[in-house]
């Protein structure tokens, strides 16, 4: 009780603060504009699995341990800032196979017709873990704490500055989230997560300092409990979250407790694996799920494996040729080095066939993707043909040569496990008359190669998005300079033109259309030759985790994630099957082996 | 040419340390298979006579499939083309060399996956590492790189080692503390470090990284050679030289080095080992010579990671100690040989 009126106090205290900061009785109050629609979603297909569960301790494992649990600023920048995103929940979120914009924080969400602006109404049941109700001067604060010079964070200094312009609030329950410009899908990037006010309150120089290992509420699912510096870190369920009975979050988030515990070494990680003090286990690479889980536990059956197929976008990783070599500037020489490219044979002698060819540098982007496009196959007749036309002849050392000049490139490249990979390119490229010079580098040494375009040829992957970008990678403003993306410096014109189309178009359809030809327009000019792309996860867990049917979604990247809003915590904890299984392994009773493969996802044209 | 006898004497009892001779003796041998590799471990092959005619593909420009009839413009493929010969039997024949294979060159199979373990049938009498390269093939001219590569570092070493060693200890004085401190402050630089920090901004080829580590290998040889030519200068020989006015870079070089010749001479062995180690380590830790150079670091590496593939590690391994026991023999040999006290025993 008396918490309660102190803490009663306290937001008046605040509120009278805000007050006196206020400019006074002459501001005008925002008004809602009456001629909005507000939308929702109570029908999209849920994903959970009515069978789900509570209860279980999941056990993870992270390589290093985090040097922050700050999410922005210094050092906050690693892959555990993930764990703590995950549970702090936005105004909305996305269906993960319809795509569908599902509520989070807001019930409700309305657009605009200046298709600058979205409207929210709040959960009123929305809370902090510290049982704070979540207002929408929390969506105010999130604007005010990332525009702050304190969190000595300047990307997002500089995105909450020029790409959102301002939150309005009209009351507690209610506010609009404004875009500086109008943008195609909008509700990508309104959908803002909110800062709790009350926890930080004024922020000051020492923000970085302070907040380094600070527990800040959150409003998903789960909070950090506990954790051992260099150790592990425990996140707890909370008993009576908020979300539970939320329609897209009904019968997830199920275990009561997931534990991250600091393992080095991706061997050790295995062994810990196999003595159950970690539940899962990563297999995408051939030489775990061929090679070593060929171990009692998994073929006993104690060991499950799921080779699952997601249907999501996929990094462009391939060959990047510098259109300002000389040597690429005649398109038919850059055809003739495609064509020389044996990637069928590396996928599958070197790779298994576990992975598969990547026909352009982006599929996976739903209707945005044009999958009529095929990249060039390695054929020795068309390596032939194209180097003849242009004028070349083979040397006496077996390589295309002209005027003293030999078809000799360097493929610059930062992976020492891709090199198995790329000696046998080199040598399949040899008997197209085509010499490849590798050239691995310290991954900041390539990257800054690349980025000062010195190379011949990067080996590399970009990063993905929602939507295919195309500006910074193929259009002539980027060309011909240092530090951008477009590292092939491509520089067409009807290319461009298609570019600054799809940047301009605010509608869907014409997008679609649009990206589809730029694909087509890129295919034909050929500056990137793509090689690979993993359209699946696999991964192995101890039998007594269960999974939802289908196992994940589509655009699932682990199935094991135990907090995304979008696609975690499907998975539960199975007590009797755990029971089950140590019984079985003390009277070293074996079970059949497992191995789901699931194609439910799986991209149409693979099938 | 008459040897001095004080050398015969040398090379006499250098002969009669039987470890340390028969070492040499193989390791010479081992040098000499290895610069002749190409005709031993290659995939060219040594003859082939085909209508006729007969070819030496060994050496030279590369002859393409259309020379001997068949169907493509890239290099021939001798293994298949001796396979097809033989089957049939129309006078042709293809001579190959007793491991057909280029340390290059992936042998990979339909439905299986390298490592392949070693079989004489298949002729990768070593087996096979992880993208079905011949382990043999990588060895042995792996061996040739990792050899010439510590005898270049070695001479480069000793070429300015031994002359900045030498005039520290004959000008002594200023000239002496003066590169005192700067080696000090020379060898106090992370050396290991410094090469990796450069060769992962440029790759370095075998010419640049003999240069890189020799700029800091020398210093090892300047302060024995400062500690002798301190000692030697006050002979009354230099002093001799000296009266009838010889010029100190005759002086350092007609009477004192060859007088020392003896201490350099005992330490060159073991700067080979010391060179083909740092070698392959740095090939081991990937910032060796650019990858597909057949390398001893990267067989290790390989080994280490693919515990599984025993042959891998096995090999390289054994070759390693091969190697290092015998250079290590030889340099007690020569140290023993240079001795002036007979009777000395090496704990």
């Amino acid at each position: 009780m008396t918490t309660t009126l102190r803490m009663l106090a306290a937001a008046l205290a605040l509120f009278g603060a805000c007050a006196a900061f206020a400019p006074g009785p002459l501001a005008a109050v925002p008004v809602l504009p009456q001629d909005i629609e507000w939308q929702t979603n109570d029908t999209d297909p849920v994903f959970a699995s009515p069978d789900a569960r509570r209860g279980g301790t999941f056990r993870s494992a992270i390589m290093t341990f985090p040097l922050t649990f700050r999410t922005v600023g210094p050092d906050s920048n690693s892959s555990f800032r993930s764990a703590i995103l995950g549970n702090q929940l936005s105004l909305i979120g996305l269906h993960p196979n319809t795509l569908n914009i599902t509520p989070e924080l807001a019930t409700h969400w309305a657009f605009d017709p200046d298709k600058k602006t979205m409207y929210f109404r709040l959960n009123p049941r929305a809370r902090w873990s510290d049982g704070v109700p979540v207002t929408a001067d929390d969506f105010a604060f999130t604007l005010e704490f990332m525009r702050s010079k304190h969190i000595i964070a300047p990307w997002y200094n500089d995105y909450y500055t020029r790409e959102i312009d301002r939150v309005i609030v009209y009351d507690d329950q209610t506010l609009a989230v404004v875009s500086t410009k109008a943008v195609p899908d909008l509700h990508l990037k309104l959908g803002i997560a909110p800062t709790p006010r009350h926890f930080y309150k004024a922020l000051g120089e020492d923000f970085v300092r302070k907040y380094n290992w600070a527990v800040v509420p959150n409003t998903g699912p789960y909070q950090i409990s506990d954790f051992r510096k260099g150790k592990y870190v425990m996140f707890k369920r909370k008993p009576d979250w908020w979300g539970n009975d939320l329609r897209f979050f009904r019968h997830r988030f199920n275990v009561d407790r997931v534990k991250f515990t600091v393992v080095r070494d991706f061997n050790i990680l295995w062994e810990y694996f196999k003595k159950a003090r970690i539940d899962t286990f990563a297999m995408n690479f051939p030489q775990y799920w061929h090679i070593r889980s060929k171990t009692p536990q998994i073929e006993n059956g104690y060991i499950e494996r799921i080779w699952f197929f997601n249907d999501t976008q996929q990094s462009a990783m391939g060959l990047w040729l510098n259109q300002d070599r000389e040597i690429f500037q005649d398109r038919r020489l850059r055809y003739a080095f495609a064509h020389a490219m044996n990637v069928e044979k590396v996928i599958e002698q070197v790779l298994r066939g576990d992975y598969f060819r990547l026909e352009n540098g982006f599929v996976g982007y739903g209707p945005y993707s044009n999958t009529e496009i095929r990249a060039r196959r390695f054929d020795l007749g068309k390596v032939d043909e194209y180097m003849r036309a242009a004028g070349w002849a083979r040397g006496p050392d077996g390589i295309w040569a002209r005027g003293g000049k030999r078809f000799s490139v360097e493929v610059s490249y930062s992976i020492e496990e891709h090199t198995p990979r790329l000696v046998v390119l080199k040598e399949e490229a040899k008997k197209a008359g085509i010499e490849l010079r590798l050239q691995r580098l310290d991954p900041s040494a390539a990257y800054k190669k690349v980025m000062e375009k010195k190379h011949d040829v990067a080996w590399m992957g970009w990063s993905t998005s929602l939507r295919p970008q195309y500006w910074e990678h193929f259009h002539s403003v980027n060309a011909h300079k240092p530090q951008t993306n477009n590292i092939t410096n491509t520089d067409d014109p009807e290319l461009d033109r298609l570019i600054d189309a799809y940047r301009n178009s605010l509608e869907a359809d014409e997008r679609i259309d649009l990206s589809r030809r730029i694909q087509a327009r890129v295919h034909e000019i050929g500056p990137f030759v793509p090689t690979f792309m993993v359209p699946y996860v696999r991964q192995a867990y101890w039998r007594w985790w269960r999974l939802p049917t289908p196992p994940g979604t589509r655009v699932s990247g682990d199935l094991f994630s135990p907090f995304d809003s979008a696609t975690g915590g499907l998975f539960w904890y199975d007590e009797a099957r755990r029971e089950e299984t140590r019984q079985a392994m003390r009277e070293r009773r074996p079970f059949p082996p497992v191995t789901r493969i699931d194609e439910t996802y799986k991209m149409a044209f693979l099938k | 040419m008459k040897l001095n006898p004080l050398t015969i004497k040398k090379i006499r009892r250098f002969q009669s340390i039987r470890r340390g001779f028969y070492s040499f003796i193989l390791f010479t041998i081992l040098i000499l298979l290895s610069l002749s590799a190409e005709l031993l471990i290659n995939s060219r092959a040594l003859v082939v006579r085909y209508e006729g005619r007969t070819y030496f593909p060994t050496y030279g420009r590369i002859l393409p499939g259309t020379t001997f009839g068949l169907d493509y413009d890239y290099e021939t493929n001798y293994r298949d083309l001796k396979a097809r010969f033989d089957a049939e039997d129309a006078g042709n024949w293809v001579l190959m060399p007793p491991v057909p294979f280029n340390p290059y060159e992936n042998d990979l199979r339909e439905g299986a996956f390298p490592p392949f373990p070693p079989s004489a049938a298949s002729r990768h009498f070593l087996g096979t590492d992880i993208v079905g390269r011949d382990i043999l093939a990588r060895l042995a001219y792996g061996f040739r790189i990792a050899i010439f590569f510590s005898l270049g570092l070695l001479l480069i070493n000793y070429t300015i080692g031994v002359s900045i060693g030498c005039a520290m200890g004959y000008f002594g004085g200023r000239f002496d503390l003066f590169f005192q401190r700067i080696i000090e402050i020379w060898s106090n630089v992370p050396f290991l470090y410094v090469i990796i920090i450069i060769s992962s901004i440029v790759v370095p080829n075998f010419f640049i990284l003999i240069l890189i580590m020799a700029f800091f290998g020398w210093i090892g040889m300047t302060w024995t050679m400062r500690t002798v030519t301190y000692k030697e200068r006050e002979r009354e020989y230099v002093l001799a030289a000296r009266a009838l006015g010889a010029s100190n870079l005759r002086i350092i070089f007609r009477h004192i080095i060859p007088n020392t010749v003896a201490i350099i001479v005992t330490f060159a062995p073991f700067s080979v080992s010391g060179g083909i180690v740092a070698l392959t380590s740095l090939d081991y830790l990937g910032f060796g010579l650019p990858a597909p150079t057949p390398s001893w670091g990267e067989l290790l590496q390989q080994g280490w990671t693919y515990m599984d593939a025993w042959w891998i590690a096995a090999s390289v391994i054994t070759a390693m100690v091969v190697t290092l026991i015998t250079v290590t023999f030889i340099g007690e040999a020569v140290r023993e040989a240079f001795d002036p006290k007979l009777h000395t025993v090496y704990e």
